[in-house]
């Protein structure tokens, strides 16, 4: 193993002698590490002590983080993936391969789902009587709210709302409940006027009935100040029954007290120990290869409605771009020498026909400027190369 | 249709019109969530009626309290706009005429009970003083705009509704039409104004309930949460026109006043004029509550101690809710009706007993295994034990007589408990506590009198003084007198008897006190030297000392072993009572799991020790350790435990297959396609701690991942 060269500390602008590097290798070699063999076999801690190492162990927790927030370099080793001579797996491999494995425990975990399917009834009857209810516990819970949703929701209004979605909104939990369960056609101003409108027509209509299952209220999306009170408000109707999961060990934060008794929560546990897999699909995670699909079709989709010479214009900037996509330092193509590339092409006649067509680009958001040092303008597009290049051999087909 | 897609976030469902039902009953689901249907019908409309009286019940508890304070109020609004009115030509009122008169009402930090006092605050105001109240609150304000749109639109709003019965052919101004500015608001308060003068002698109604030419009142639900820049904005704009538009504010406060000043600056500030209104304690509303909820015999249902414990600690450590304190309330009424199929007894004396008689079989088994009812069987002579565990008849005769005993203890329980709280509450340093709650949570808990503290207060009552005495034994005396117990005419007539002993005692004690004195003086009087005077001092002490009790004395004792005998007999703890299992709710757990629920401590449990939750054998382990079969997220949680500020992502990985393989085996050889499964279920399980909130991703090095937690989560 040559990893025992590669350790350095993350911080490098402090130059250090070479003993002293050797010697705090050998310790992180000893500490940080993770150990190998720790968690599958220990001898068994003397129980008689147990009290005092209690004490001794939340002392050494706190001593732990302060050494950890010390100093501001870390040590850890610089081992990477690249060197690991294993390919990021895309997301559907990702897939397949978690197929595979067997679930462990499934025995157990099908017996702790049906602890918690027995309270369903209760929940349908504490929603009845004002109260709202927030799941908690380790493991997806969505399978289980589906279960609750299919077996007991099945003849009444309701509304399930995806929280991990990567682009959900407040806007888009309000716009589905105005525009289908009311069936009110129009806009609204703001989130609160369509919030007023839509208490309004609960306060009317007493045989108005609305069920919302919010899958990971504490979302990205959703964890918002503005988002939470907008539901907090929405969920305090009396016709409204919201029942909703949180995973985030942070969760509870989010609300203050008025938001709390505004949701009026009773909590249940509901530990199911089932993998995060829709939770987690959309999680551009660190091992997973960007595929980068949606960002592609988006792309191809709003380019699809443009002239033939604004589609050019766009392509010529993205050649550009990958023919840099080497250089790190890259800061885009300023908009003097794009205009004149584009002329070459006979895209554009004058500079004011590009800037038209650049402001259409960045409205669609396909490109971001960026000024430089000098103040020159500068065009990126903010899609990652390989999707670009994916996008450009997809046009060449169309073409 | 199924909830998973990459383009939609949120999905309707709409059942078809013909498959719609008519609106389940809650009903329908409380049977549902029981097991034995046992009269389930029955014990949901008990338990609806209990918590419809009990609501209706705070929520006058609440009015009462709330009234004085309404009051000043009403009478400060009242004051300052006759000021208004007058328009005299003095100076000190031309001065005064741009202050903007403002009431800063300080409401506690329970904030979530503020919104219930500015309801009815409201509709006080509107129902004495003017239609004219609008109620704002900083979330709906971010801007001046948006403060003057939602203020006219509540205005403009309330002159429709007050009208609407007048005038059928009002038509509604759509607020969006009309320029949101101050000077559209005084066009509209002058057009109003007109209106109604012109009208008044057609109509006395409104003019006899508000004054004329009513004020506008703009109540700031959320003082602090407000921008000062619209507070300013607003305060500056509207003390401008104070002369035509009478507006009068009230600032809801949560902290202290002071706050006002640090918001506003002083030349804001000097526009106001303010009048400071304290509203009661939450913990005075609390202490109300209890006493009208729990200490009394009006409602069968009960909390026992824990349970009681449980509430107001959340309320003491928590938020200070006495909102939240009433939803804990009607969760344990929900629960009770749902867990204890005997709850159908749970309710007035008189209906309880004609539900005895028409128990079902089942029924009597569920009275025969309740605890306490075993435990009175085995009190019983042979005979008759057999009788009560299989007649059903005999068994329902003794149940009756069983309630009827549980409703007389509890008719003596409070009004000795209250008589026993007179004297405690007085002692120093409050050894069973200041408060009746305290007092009551321990009686509930065990024999009061065997306790350490219920001998100190003892001892404690032993040394009082006689005016304290005498006015606690009057306030005894009434406690008894107004309580319905049947049984305590010979304790009010003992009680005045001790009342009028201790006068007596007044009489014959000035006499003979003033005797002894002046025989004492008189002996010091005498012309002695200093070793005489000593020597009788000596002797005054000494017979003093070897003196028996005096009278007072005596009956001091007296009256302290009266009151102890009433606690012994009448503060007998509820579950020594035989079948206070019908009334008294007692899962403290359950509250505490749904009202105060720990998710971080339930996350760490289930990834520290799986066992706890999968109760598999090979999962079981002891001290720090973890096995190695665990789910795949708690060995990753347990490496990353060990593991500093950043996460080598390759480390863990190694050390994650390493413990993996120790499983599979050394025969399984490490193929290409083990080793692709256990990378993916590294990935998985790092990405779930990602979303879990344990790691995220770090930029200071490649392949890293920032740990977010420290301790014992």
């Amino acid at each position: 193993l040559e990893s025992e060269s590669e350790y350095s500390a993350s911080c490098s602008e402090e130059e250090e002698e070479e003993e002293e590097q050797k010697e705090a290798n050998t310790v992180v070699l000893g500490r940080k590490t993770p150990a190998k063999t720790k968690a599958a076999s220990t001898p068994p801690p003397k129980k008689t002590l147990s009290k005092k190492m209690k004490e001794d162990k939340m002392s050494n927790l706190v001593e732990e983080y302060f050494e950890a927030h010390s100093s501001s370099k870390v040590l850890t080793s610089d081992r990477t993936l690249q060197k690991l001579q294993k390919r990021r797996l895309s997301q559907e491999t990702l897939r397949d391969l978690l197929k595979k494995a067997p679930l462990a425990f499934a025995a157990e975990i099908k017996e702790l789902n049906q602890q918690h399917e027995s309270l369903f009834s209760k929940w349908m009857l504490q929603l009845h009587l004002g109260f709202n209810i927030v799941l908690y516990g380790l493991g997806s819970k969505r399978d289980l709210l589906e279960k609750f949703r299919t077996s007991v929701l099945q003849d009444s209004v309701h509304l399930v709302v995806n929280g991990y979605f990567p682009s959900i909104t407040v806007r888009s939990v309000l716009n589905s409940i105005t525009e289908e369960v009311l069936e009110h056609i129009g806009t609204f101003r703001s989130p609160l006027d369509q919030l007023e409108f839509i208490m309004k027509r609960f306060k009317e209509d007493p045989s108005l009935e609305l069920y919302v299952l919010i899958h990971n209220l504490d979302s990205q999306m959703l964890r918002g100040e503005r988002s939470q009170q907008i539901l907090a408000q929405l969920s305090s109707l009396p016709s409204i029954y919201l029942i909703a999961s949180i995973d985030h060990i942070n969760a509870p934060l989010m609300w203050d007290q008025a938001k709390q008794s505004l949701f009026n929560w009773l909590w249940y546990e509901t530990t199911t120990f089932s993998p995060y897999v829709e939770e987690t699909s959309y999680e551009n995670s660190l091992l997973v290869q960007q595929s980068g699909s949606l960002a592609l079709s988006s792309l191809t989709h709003v380019l699809r409605s443009l002239t033939p010479n604004a589609r050019g214009i766009f392509r010529l900037l993205a050649q550009y771009q990958l023919e840099n996509k080497d250089n790190p330092s890259y800061p885009g193509l300023s908009f003097q020498d794009f205009y004149q590339q584009c002329r070459e092409a006979f895209l554009v006649n004058s500079d004011l026909t590009l800037r038209a067509q650049l402001t259409e680009f960045r409205d669609h958001k396909l490109i971001r400027t960026k000024r430089g040092a000098d103040g020159v303008e500068y065009l990126l597009i903010p899609v990652d190369d390989s999707t670009l290049t994916d996008f450009l051999e997809k046009e060449d087909e169309d073409v | 249709m199924s909830t998973c897609s990459v383009s939609k976030g949120c999905f309707v469902f709409k059942p078809s019109p013909k498959k719609r039902r008519v609106s389940p009953k809650t009903a329908d689901y409380f049977r549902e969530g029981n097991n034995d249907s046992e009269d389930s019908g029955l014990r949901f409309a008990t338990c609806q009626s209990l918590w419809k009286q009990i609501k209706s019940e705070t929520e006058q508890i609440q009015e009462e309290l709330n009234k004085q304070l309404f009051d000043n109020l009403v009478s400060f609004l009242r004051r300052s706009h006759s000021e208004f009115q007058e328009k005299t030509t003095e100076w000190t009122c031309q001065m005064k005429s741009s202050e903007i008169p403002t009431a800063a009402l300080v409401l506690g930090v329970n904030v979530t009970d503020h919104d219930l006092t500015f309801k009815s605050l409201s509709e006080v105001l509107q129902n004495n003083i003017t239609p004219y109240v609008a109620l704002l609150q900083a979330k709906d304000c971010p801007g001046i705009k948006n403060l003057m749109q939602k203020l006219m639109g509540q205005l403009m709003n309330c002159y429709i509704d007050v009208d609407t019965s007048d005038e059928e052919d009002w038509v509604q101004v759509s607020q969006n039409r009309i320029r949101c500015s101050m000077a559209s608001l005084i066009s509209w308060y002058e057009n109003i104004t007109k209106k109604t003068d012109s009208e008044t002698p057609s109509k006395k109604r409104t003019s006899s309930r508000h004054l004329q030419s009513p004020p506008v009142v703009v109540i700031f639900k959320d003082m602090e949460s407000f921008t000062t820049k619209v507070l300013q904005d607003f305060l500056v704009i509207s003390s401008q026109h104070i002369r035509e538009l009478p507006l009068i504010l009230i600032f809801g406060i949560a902290t202290s006043p002071m706050i006002i000043h640090s918001l506003l600056p002083h030349s804001v500030s000097s526009l106001l004029c303010i009048e400071l209104f304290q509203s009661l304690s939450c913990k005075e509303h609390l202490s109300t509550i209890i006493d009208k909820l729990l200490l009394t015999t009006q409602f069968a249902f009960k909390l026992s101690e824990k349970v009681l414990q449980v509430l107001i600690n959340i309320f003491l450590y928590h938020d200070f809710s006495v909102q939240n304190f009433i939803k804990g309330f009607q969760l344990c009424i929900v629960e009770h009706f749902c867990s204890q199929p005997l709850s159908v007894l749970c309710c007035r004396l008189v209906e309880a007993k004609k539900r005895v008689n028409s128990l079902s079989h089942s029924q009597c088994e569920n009275v025969r295994r309740l605890p306490s009812f075993r435990r009175y069987v085995e009190s019983q002579v042979s005979e008759k034990q057999i009788a009560l565990l299989t007649a059903d008849n005999f068994l329902k005769e003794v149940i009756q007589k069983l309630l009827e005993d549980l409703h007389v203890y509890h008719e003596n329980y409070v009004p000795v408990l209250r008589c026993l709280h007179v004297f405690t509450s007085s002692l120093p340093k409050y050894p069973l506590g200041k408060q009746i709650r305290e007092l009551h949570c321990a009686c509930l808990e065990n024999r009061v009198w065997e306790t350490e503290e219920y001998e100190s207060s003892l001892q404690l009552a032993r040394m009082l003084n006689k005016s304290d005495l005498v006015t606690m034994l009057q306030k005894c005396v009434e406690i008894f007198a107004s309580s319905s117990g049947k049984e305590f005419d010979k304790v009010v007539e003992k009680l005045k008897e001790f009342l009028t002993q201790f006068q007596k005692l007044e009489v014959a004690g000035a006499c003979q006190e003033r005797g002894e004195s002046v025989s004492s003086q008189k002996e010091l009087q005498k012309k002695t030297d200093l070793y005489h005077l000593q020597k009788t001092l000596l002797e005054l002490k000494e017979s003093r000392r070897s003196k028996k009790l005096t009278k007072f004395e005596m009956l001091r004792f007296e009256v302290v072993d009266f009151i102890d005998n009433l606690v012994r007999n009448y503060l007998v703890p509820a579950d020594h009572k035989t079948l206070h299992e019908i009334m008294y709710f007692n899962t403290a757990s359950a509250l505490r799991e749904h009202l105060n629920a720990a998710p971080r401590i339930a996350l760490h449990t289930a990834l520290n020790n799986p066992y706890c939750y999968l109760k598999n054998q090979a999962l079981k382990s002891d001290g720090g350790t973890i096995s190695n079969k665990a789910p795949d997220i708690c060995i990753v949680y347990k490496l990353h435990l060990e593991c500093g500020r950043l996460i080598n992502l390759v480390d863990w990985l190694e050390a994650f297959s390493t413990v993996v393989m120790a499983v599979e085996g050394p025969n399984a050889a490490a193929s290409d396609q083990v080793d692709d499964i256990i990378h993916a279920r590294f990935i998985r399980a790092v990405s779930e701690l990602e979303l879990l909130g344990f790691i995220k991703p770090s930029k200071q090095k490649t392949d890293h991942v920032a740990r977010l937690t420290w301790g014992g989560c």
